[in-house]
């Protein structure tokens, strides 16, 4: 009993070690993440849905806002997405960003959505964009 | 201190250290079956959970809740700590151990199949019956709980997890081997699959408690397949098991399902019922 309590010991110390070490350093940006090029020409088939936006900003409330910020202006855990650089790019590489992740950078997958509410995500975000909503806090 | 007195005190410190607004990944539906998706960096969940079985035979009902505490170490690595109990109808109450479980995603993006890593070490005794996995072949000892907690096992089980996102389905299959590191069993093994998908497609524009995009249903099939030693069919435990999962708000998700037995071995059913609250802990801001 007296080592198997250790080994529990052991692995939660362990573990928040690990953890305290990693939380302490910025997330990094992976500057070749990048989405295939089949991926990246995808339409959004709600982009004569303007009012499925709103539904977007529900779940970017629900799922994205604390890395994201609450206008997606971007926070230290993660950048803005009303950046140029976002808005740059096409629906379909965002719904792939969205719906893969990143596991080195931390950026959850979301393809546990439905595909249609992957795709209000991404209007509502445009929707920020337009609106210049941006503090432009977030790193790139 | 009792695993009720444990999973009430967890509970409470979740409520309590929740109040800030975060961001919340999934909750999978399965209580078996493991997909991709892992703790987002920084996030513990709290869950509480109950197995209770029918047995076939005349042995009496038994309920067997655990608690479980899952982080997020890393976006490519999730650990879980679990502690569990039981308690029958007649044949007395326990607790039957703890387990440490990782869970590593060796690819950076989501592919057809995503493939996960699993390993876990157990520390439980015989009477243990949350079931979380099945490996192996014959049925569940039902001597008394006092005689089972005597004898402690120290298991290592490995899982190759392969999950897809199809649509708005979610299709995943769990191969599962276990290493008795207290006696010579050979190596046993199991398995698990599960289909689940959202009931809704379009979000809405306002919050909604009972609206269908809060709702995903499934079914997964799990049992054991025996062992290096013995691989006799008649043997094995298999279970099917309709889920649905609830997400009652932003932070907590209540599931449940019905697991029928399909052999002999087995149990009637085992109903089971969880109930998973999420929270940040771990923040750069």
């Amino acid at each position: 009993m007296k080592v198997s309590m250790l080994v529990l010991a052991a692995l939660l110390l362990s573990s928040i070690f690990l953890t305290a070490r990693q939380a302490g350093s910025p997330r990094e940006h992976d500057a070749r993440w990048a989405a295939p090029p089949t991926e990246a020409a995808r339409m959004n088939p709600l982009s004569n849905r303007r009012d499925a936006t709103e539904g977007g900003k529900k779940i970017f409330g629900q799922r994205c806002s604390t890395c994201h910020g609450e206008s997606a202006e971007g926070t230290s855990d993660a950048p803005s997405l009303t950046r140029a650089a976002v808005g740059r790019q096409s629906d379909g590489a965002l719904f792939w960003k969205i719906s893969s992740g990143n596991t080195r950078t931390g950026m959850p997958t979301f393809s546990f959505l439905p595909p249609l509410q992957r795709w209000q995500l991404i209007l509502y975000i445009r929707a920020q964009a337009d609106t210049g909503g941006a503090t432009g806090s977030g790193r790139d | 201190m009792s695993l009720l007195r444990i999973s009430i005190l967890g509970l409470l410190c979740a409520l309590a250290l929740g109040s800030a607004a975060f961001a919340s990944a999934q909750e999978r539906p399965y209580f078996v079956t493991y997909d991709h998706y892992l703790e987002e960096r920084g996030n513990l969940e709290i869950a509480i959970a109950t197995t209770t079985g029918i047995p076939k035979k005349n042995e009496g009902v038994y309920t067997a809740p655990w608690l479980e505490l899952e982080y997020g170490l890393a976006g490519w690595w999730t650990a879980e700590l679990y502690l569990e109990g039981v308690t029958t109808h007649g044949a007395g109450h326990g607790f039957t151990g703890w387990r440490v479980e990782n869970r590593f995603r060796p690819l950076r993006d989501e592919h057809r199949i995503t493939p996960v890593l699993y390993v876990e070490y157990e520390n439980i005794n015989e009477a243990s019956r949350i079931q979380k996995e099945i490996v192996g072949s014959g049925s569940l000892p039902f001597e008394p709980i006092a005689e089972l907690t005597q004898e402690q096992a120290h298991e290592l089980e490995a899982k190759l997890i392969l999950s897809s996102a199809v649509g708005v389905w979610n299709i995943s299959e769990n191969i599962i081997v276990e290493r008795n590191l207290s006696a010579n069993e050979g190596f046993e093994f199991g398995y698990s699959v599960g289909v689940a998908r959202h009931l809704g497609s379009l979000a809405r524009a306002t919050s909604c408690l009972l609206c269908p995009e809060n709702f995903v249903i499934g079914i997964e099939a799990y049992g054991g397949l025996g062992s290096s030693e013995a691989f006799a069919r008649s043997e094995q435990r298999h279970y099917l098991a309709p889920v649905v999962s609830w997400r009652v708000s932003t932070r907590s998700t209540l599931k449940a399902s019905v697991g029928f037995g399909l052999t002999s071995t087995g149990d009637h059913a085992l109903f089971r019922v969880g109930y998973a609250y999420e929270l940040p802990v771990w923040r750069n801001r």
